[in-house]
C-alpha cells in the first residue's frame, strides 16, 4: 500500500465518517428471505395467451419453462416466455415525465417519446395520477377524460388490466369509453345485421365434423395455422391436432382445401397440396360477385335455401346482374379488377357449389377501407351455396381464433374480478355531463376524437360527437401498436395534457406518457385462467412463479392503493385480497356447475394447478336454425339472413349501402388508385411470432426471427431485384405518412406487389435521418419496423367506422443512409431540453 | 494504523460508492455528502491526482445544487441511466456485460453467483432495494462486508472476478450516456478505487 492511500485511509478513520455511509443495501440473511432463499425444484403451473406451462425456478429466478402435460402441439412461443418477465425493457419503478412533473398540465407536449423521466415513489405516482384525475374532471368534465382502453390484456380471470382500471378510474369519476376492437372492427358491426351474431367471436362448427363431412374448405384469407398459436384465454392448442388430420385427409385426396389470398399463407405450406388461388389484394368483393353471378347464371345456387333463409336476394341481383347500378359483375368484370382469370372464376363456382363446402374467413379482408363488404358479400355466397347449418358447410368467420371449432364442454366458467363499480357505490366526481359529446366512441376514431373535438360522424346508425379528450389512461394496452398511422398520432398526443400508463414495458406506449405505472407479469402474480376460450376445458391455476420484479405491482395491488387514497379502497377489494379473490370466483364457477361436474375445493384445485372438464359434443353453426327458421331465427331484424338489410339501408350511408357493393378503395395496388406513386401494397397481417405487440419484448426470442436487429419484411424476389435488394439487406419502407427501417426477407410467398410486415413490431423512432434523437418528431424513422408507420387512419365506413390498415399502399428501396441502432426495446431516449 | 482499521476504512467507502449507485441524492443526502465531516473525506480523496478531477466534479455538482429543479434533473440523470433499459442506458447489471450470450437480460448469470456469495455469507439484499443481486451497488456493499470480514485474498479474488471483470466497460457506458457530469465522474472514480484497491491488496 502506498504511503498516499495509507494516509488517505488513516485520515478517513480520523474524521467523523457517519455521514458518509448510507445504509447498507445488505442485510444478514432471516429465514423469511425471499428472493435469496434456496433454490427450489419444484414446477409450478401457469397459463398464458401462448398455452399452459410447468416452470421452475432458481435463485428466485425462472429457469425453465416447459409446456403443460395436456398440450401436445406447443407453440415454439414457448421459447419467448422466460423473456417476457427478463427483458431489458422492463417498467421497473414508478415514474414520470420530468417536464410533467415541473409543470403539471403546462408541460412541453410535443416532445413526448424523448423524454427525461424521474423515479417517484409509489405514494407520489398515485398522488399525481389523482391530481391529475382531479383536474380533468373540475376543468373539463367526464368528456375530457378517456379511460376506455383501445386493446388487449393478458390472461388471468383476477388480474385483467382494463377491469382493474375501469374500476378504479370510475370510482373517481365518469369517462369516455370504446366500442368495437381494432382486430374485427368491421366484421362485428356487420355480421349482427346478416347472420344476426358477431360470428367473428362465436363458436363454429366443430373440425371432427368438418373432417368427416366436408368436400372442399375455402380458406379466404386465412392462415388457421400460424393465429392458433394464441388465444383470447390460455390456449389449448387442440386445433392442431385436426389440423394434423385435414394434412392427412388432403394428402388422401379425401379433402380439397382452396386458400384464396394474395399470399401463400403459412397454413397452406404446413397442409401442402392446397390449391392456392391468388387473388389482388383488397379485391375480394369483385371475385364474390363473379363467382356469384356464374353461380346463378348456371343456376347453380340453392334457390330453396335462399328462398326459406334469407331475405332480399332479388334487391341483391338487381345489383348483380346490373340492373340497378349498369354494370354486370360478370366474371369477365371481376376478372379485370381482382386479377384471376374468368374461367378461373366459373370454375371457383363451380367447385364451391360442389359438394360439402365449409367456407373459412380470415380477419384480414375486414380491416380494409369498406370491410363490411367482403364478409358480407360472403354470407350472401354461403346461403347462394345453401348449406348453412349443415354439418362441414356454410361459412364460419373464427375457425382460425383461439380455439373455434373445439367442442365446448358445456362447463361454466368461472367469473372475473368486476370491471363495474358495485350496486350503490357512486363516483367521486358523481356528474355524468358529458357537455352533448358523446360518452362512447368507435374504438379507432380516438385520434379522430383528439384531433377534431366537436366533429360529428355517423357510426351503426348514430350520431357520434368526437369528445374533447385532455387526458387519456391505458392499461396493459399499448396504442402504439394498434392504432394507424404514427404521425398522425404525435400530433393528437401534442393536444393531450396528460397520459398515464400502467404497463409491465417501456413500449412507445410509456414513452409517449406522462406517468408510467410498472405493472409485473402474470408469472409474477397469482391468478386463474379458463383453459380454451372457447371450448372451456377446464380452469387452471397461474402460480405466481417469482416475486415482481423492481418495484412492480399487480394490477390489483396497484389499483387497491389507487382505491385506498380515494378512501374506497373496501368498496373496491370487498375486502378480499388476491387468493381470496381467487377462492371466491373459484367457488362461484363450482356452484355453478354442481351437478354436472364434482369438481374439488379451492386448496385442491390450487394444488393440482388444473381441473378438467373432459371433451365437449361436436356441434354444427346455426344448426338450430336451419332446422326451424321460426322457431330458432337469427339475431337478424327479420330472422332470417339478411341479402339486404332495411335497417343498413334506411341510413343512407354512401360507403355502406343496404347490400353487398364493390366500392373502390383510396388506395390499391395492382393498377389502383395510388398505385403509380406507391405500387406495392402493405399487409400488416396478425404476427406469427407474438400475440400482437406482446412478446416483442423478449429479447432472446426476437433475436430468433429479426434480420439485423430489425422486423422481417417479406418481399416478392422481382420487386427486390428490380429495387436492387437481397436478401438481408436493410430497407426503407415509406409512404407520404411515413417511413421505417426493416429487414429485406425475400420469399416465394409473396406475389409482386405485395410486402408483409407483421403488426405488433414496436415502433421504435429515431430522427429522420436516423440519427439518434429526435424520435419525437414527426416524420422520424422508424428504427424497427412497426407498419403503422405507414397506414391509413380512416374507418372502414360510415357504419363500423373500423380500423382500415390494410388500405395501404408504399414503397421500398434499399436503405443506404446511416443505419440507427433500433431505440426501441430499452428505456425512453432523452434529449437535451 | 492496523490493518483492521485501514479495511474499515475501506468498508466504509465501498459503502459509500454503493449507495451513491443505488439511490439518487436526495436534500438529506446532499446534506450529508456536503457536510464539514464529509469535506475533509472530498479534500483527502482527492489527494490522489487520479482522483483530484472526479472529486472537483462531484462537489461541484452537490455543493452547486440548491434548487428541487437541480435535484430533479440531477434525478433525471440517474434515471436514465441506470433505472430504464440497456441501450442508452449503463445498466449496472454484471450479467449484461460478462455473458457470453448475444443478447444477455437482465437476472442473468451473475445474478445467481452473487445469490450464492450472499447466501454463503448468510446475507441477502434489503428488501426495500428491490434490484437483482448482479447490480453494482449490491456487489459494493458485498466487498464493504468482505472488508471486514473475509481474508485478503478472499477479497481480491472477489474484486478482480465479480467488479473490475466489467466495471471498465460499465464506466465507459456512463462516460457515453451521461447528460451530465456528476454520474460519469463518479464511476470514474469508482473504477480508480477499484484498481487502487487492487494494487493495494497484490502488494500485501
Amino acid at each position: 500500500m502506498t504511503m498516499n492511500r495509507r494516509h488517505f485511509l488513516k485520515g478517513l478513520l480520523s474524521v467523523s465518517c457517519v455521514a458518509l455511509g448510507s445504509t447498507s443495501v445488505l442485510k444478514p440473511l432471516t429465514a423469511m428471505a425471499g428472493t435469496l432463499s434456496e433454490p427450489k425444484e419444484d414446477w409450478l403451473v401457469t397459463g398464458s395467451h401462448w398455452g399452459a406451462f410447468r416452470i421452475n425456478r432458481k435463485n428466485g429466478v425462472i429457469d425453465k419453462v416447459l409446456p403443460f402435460d395436456t398440450d401436445k402441439y406447443p407453440s415454439d412461443m414457448i421459447n419467448g416466455i422466460r423473456g417476457l418477465v427478463y427483458n431489458n425493457s422492463r417498467a421497473r419503478y414508478p415514474m414520470v415525465r420530468l417536464d410533467y412533473l415541473l409543470k403539471g398540465w403546462d408541460s412541453d407536449t410535443t416532445k413526448r417519446g424523448d423524454f427525461r423521466f424521474v423515479r417517484v415513489t409509489w405514494d407520489q405516482a398515485l398522488e399525481l395520477f389523482i391530481d391529475a384525475l382531479n383536474t380533468v374532471q373540475t376543468q373539463y368534465g367526464p368528456s375530457g377524460l378517456h379511460a376506455g382502453q383501445t386493446g388487449w390484456r393478458a390472461v388471468g380471470q383476477m388480474h385483467s388490466c382494463t377491469s382493474h382500471m375501469q374500476r378504479a378510474v370510475a370510482m373517481h369519476g365518469n369517462f369516455i369509453k370504446k366500442v368495437g376492437d381494432y382486430s374485427t372492427g368491421a366484421g362485428q358491426v356487420i355480421m349482427p345485421y346478416v347472420l344476426g351474431s358477431t360470428e367473428v367471436y362465436a363458436q363454429g362448427t366443430s373440425w371432427s365434423l368438418i373432417l368427416e363431412h366436408t368436400d372442399t374448405i375455402v380458406l379466404w384469407s386465412n392462415d388457421p395455422y400460424k393465429n392458433l398459436q394464441v388465444g383470447w384465454n390460455t390456449e389449448t392448442h387442440e386445433s392442431y391436432f385436426y389440423l394434423a388430420e385435414l394434412k392427412k385427409k388432403v394428402k388422401e385426396g379425401k379433402i380439397k382445401v382452396i386458400s384464396i389470398d394474395p399470399v401463400v399463407s403459412k397454413t397452406q405450406n404446413y397442409l401442402e397440396n392446397v390449391e392456392h388461388q391468388y387473388v389482388n389484394p383488397q379485391t375480394d368483393v369483385p371475385l364474390m360477385l363473379g363467382i356469384a353471378h356464374e353461380m346463378v347464371k348456371q343456376g347453380w345456387h340453392d334457390a330453396d335455401f335462399i328462398q326459406g333463409y334469407s331475405l332480399g336476394f332479388d334487391e341483391f341481383l338487381k345489383y348483380l346482374q346490373g340492373q340497378s347500378d349498369g354494370v354486370e359483375k360478370t366474371p369477365e368484370w371481376a376478372s379485370k379488377i381482382c386479377g384471376i382469370s374468368p374461367e378461373r372464376i366459373r370454375e371457383l363456382a363451380k367447385v364451391m357449389t360442389t359438394g360439402r363446402v365449409q367456407m373459412m374467413m380470415g380477419w384480414c379482408v375486414q380491416r380494409q377501407q369498406h370491410g363490411e363488404q367482403p364478409y358480407w358479400m360472403a354470407a350472401v355466397l354461403a346461403t347462394m351455396i345453401g348449406q348453412i347449418g349443415l354439418p362441414g358447410g356454410g361459412i364460419s368467420y373464427g375457425h382460425h381464433y383461439s380455439g373455434i371449432g373445439i367442442p365446448a364442454s358445456g362447463a361454466a366458467m368461472p367469473g372475473a374480478f368486476p370491471r363495474n363499480l358495485d350496486e350503490g357505490v357512486k363516483p367521486i366526481f358523481d356528474n355524468n355531463d358529458f357537455k352533448g359529446y358523446s360518452s362512447v366512441i368507435p374504438v379507432a376514431r380516438w385520434i379522430d376524437s383528439i384531433l377534431e373535438p366537436g366533429k360529428v360522424i355517423d357510426a351503426n346508425g348514430n350520431k357520434v360527437t368526437l369528445p374533447d379528450i385532455k387526458m387519456m389512461v391505458f392499461s396493459g394496452c399499448n396504442p402504439w401498436n394498434h392504432h394507424q398511422n404514427r404521425n398522425r398520432m404525435k400530433e393528437a398526443y401534442h393536444k393531450l395534457k396528460c397520459v398515464v400508463t400502467i404497463d409491465t414495458n417501456w413500449n412507445a406506449g410509456s414513452r409517449f406518457s406522462d406517468i408510467v405505472l410498472p405493472a409485473c407479469t402474470t408469472l409474477e402474480r397469482n391468478d386463474l385462467d379458463i383453459y380454451g376460450a372457447y371450448a372451456n376445458r377446464g380452469i387452471l391455476a397461474m402460480h405466481k412463479m417469482v416475486e415482481p420484479l423492481y418495484e412492480s405491482l399487480s394490477d390489483f395491488e396497484i389499483f387497491t392503493r389507487f382505491a385506498r387514497k380515494l378512501g374506497k379502497e373496501k368498496e373496491y377489494t370487498r375486502g378480499m385480497n388476491e387468493l381470496q379473490w381467487l377462492e371466491y370466483l373459484y367457488n362461484g364457477c363450482k356452484q355453478a356447475n354442481n351437478g354436472q361436474f364434482d369438481m374439488p375445493d379451492f386448496a385442491s384445485f390450487w394444488k393440482a394447478g388444473y381441473y378438467d372438464f373432459g371433451p365437449g359434443k361436436p356441434w354444427v353453426r346455426h344448426q338450430a336454425f336451419r332446422e326451424d327458421p321460426e322457431i330458432n331465427p337469427l339475431g337478424t331484424p327479420s330472422g332470417l339472413i339478411e341479402i339486404y338489410s332495411r335497417k343498413i339501408a334506411s341510413y343512407n350511408y354512401d360507403d355502406c349501402p343496404g347490400h353487398p357493393t364493390w366500392m373502390e378503395k383510396v388506395e390499391r395496388s395492382h393498377g389502383g388508385p395510388g398505385s403509380k406513386k406507391h405500387p406495392i401494397w402493405l399487409q400488416s397481417c396478425h404476427p406469427d411470432k407474438r400475440l400482437h405487440s406482446q412478446m416483442c419484448e423478449s429479447d432472446e426470442f426476437r433475436a430468433t426471427y429479426t434480420v439485423k436487429d430489425r422486423e422481417p419484411c417479406y418481399l416478392n424476389a422481382k420487386d427486390a431485384k428490380k429495387r436492387g435488394i437481397k436478401n438481408g439487406d436493410i430497407v426503407r419502407v415509406f409512404n407520404d405518412r411515413g417511413q421505417l427501417l426493416a429487414g429485406a426477407v425475400i420469399s416465394s410467398n409473396f406475389p409482386e406487389g405485395v410486402i408483409r410486415i407483421q403488426e405488433g413490431a414496436w415502433y421504435s423512432p429515431v430522427g429522420k435521418d436516423g440519427a439518434k434523437a429526435g424520435g419525437w418528431e414527426i416524420g422520424a424513422l422508424d428504427s424497427y419496423g412497426d407498419p403503422n408507420t405507414l397506414t391509413l387512419d380512416i374507418g372502414t365506413s360510415k357504419l363500423a367506422q373500423a380500423c382500415s390498415a390494410y388500405t395501404c399502399l408504399v414503397d421500398y428501396e434499399k436503405y443506404t443512409g446511416k443505419v440507427p441502432e433500433v431505440s426501441g426495446f430499452s428505456g425512453p431516449i432523452e434529449v437535451s431540453v | 494504523m492496523s490493518q483492521t482499521e485501514v479495511n474499515q476504512a475501506r468498508s466504509l467507502v465501498y459503502n459509500l460508492f454503493s449507495s451513491l449507485f443505488a439511490w439518487e441524492i436526495s436534500e438529506q443526502r446532499q446534506k450529508e455528502l456536503t457536510s464539514p465531516d464529509a469535506m475533509v473525506f472530498w479534500d483527502m480523496l482527492a489527494q490522489d491526482p487520479n482522483m483530484a478531477r472526479p472529486v472537483q466534479i462531484l462537489l461541484a455538482t452537490l455543493t452547486q445544487m440548491t434548487t428541487e429543479r437541480q435535484r430533479l434533473e440531477l434525478a433525471a440523470d440517474f434515471c436514465g441511466l441506470f433505472l430504464v433499459g440497456d441501450k442508452n442506458a449503463a445498466s449496472p447489471y454484471a450479467s449484461l456485460y460478462l455473458s457470453d450470450e448475444d443478447r444477455p437480460t437482465i437476472f442473468g448469470e451473475q445474478h445467481h453467483v452473487m445469490c450464492d456469495f450472499l447466501r454463503q455469507s448468510q446475507l441477502q439484499v434489503q428488501s426495500d432495494f428491490k434490484e437483482p443481486a448482479d447490480h453494482l451497488a449490491v456487489m459494493l456493499a458485498f466487498m464493504a462486508q468482505l472488508c471486514v470480514t473475509a481474508s485478503d485474498e478472499s477479497q481480491l479474488a472477489f474484486l478482480e472476478t465479480c467488479i473490475d471483470s466489467w466495471l471498465a466497460a460499465f464506466v465507459d457506458k456512463v462516460d457515453t450516456c451521461d447528460p451530465g457530469q456528476f454520474y460519469s465522474a463518479l464511476a470514474k472514480m469508482t473504477l480508480q478505487w477499484v484498481r487502487d484497491d487492487i494494487s493495494a491488496l497484490k502488494q500485501l
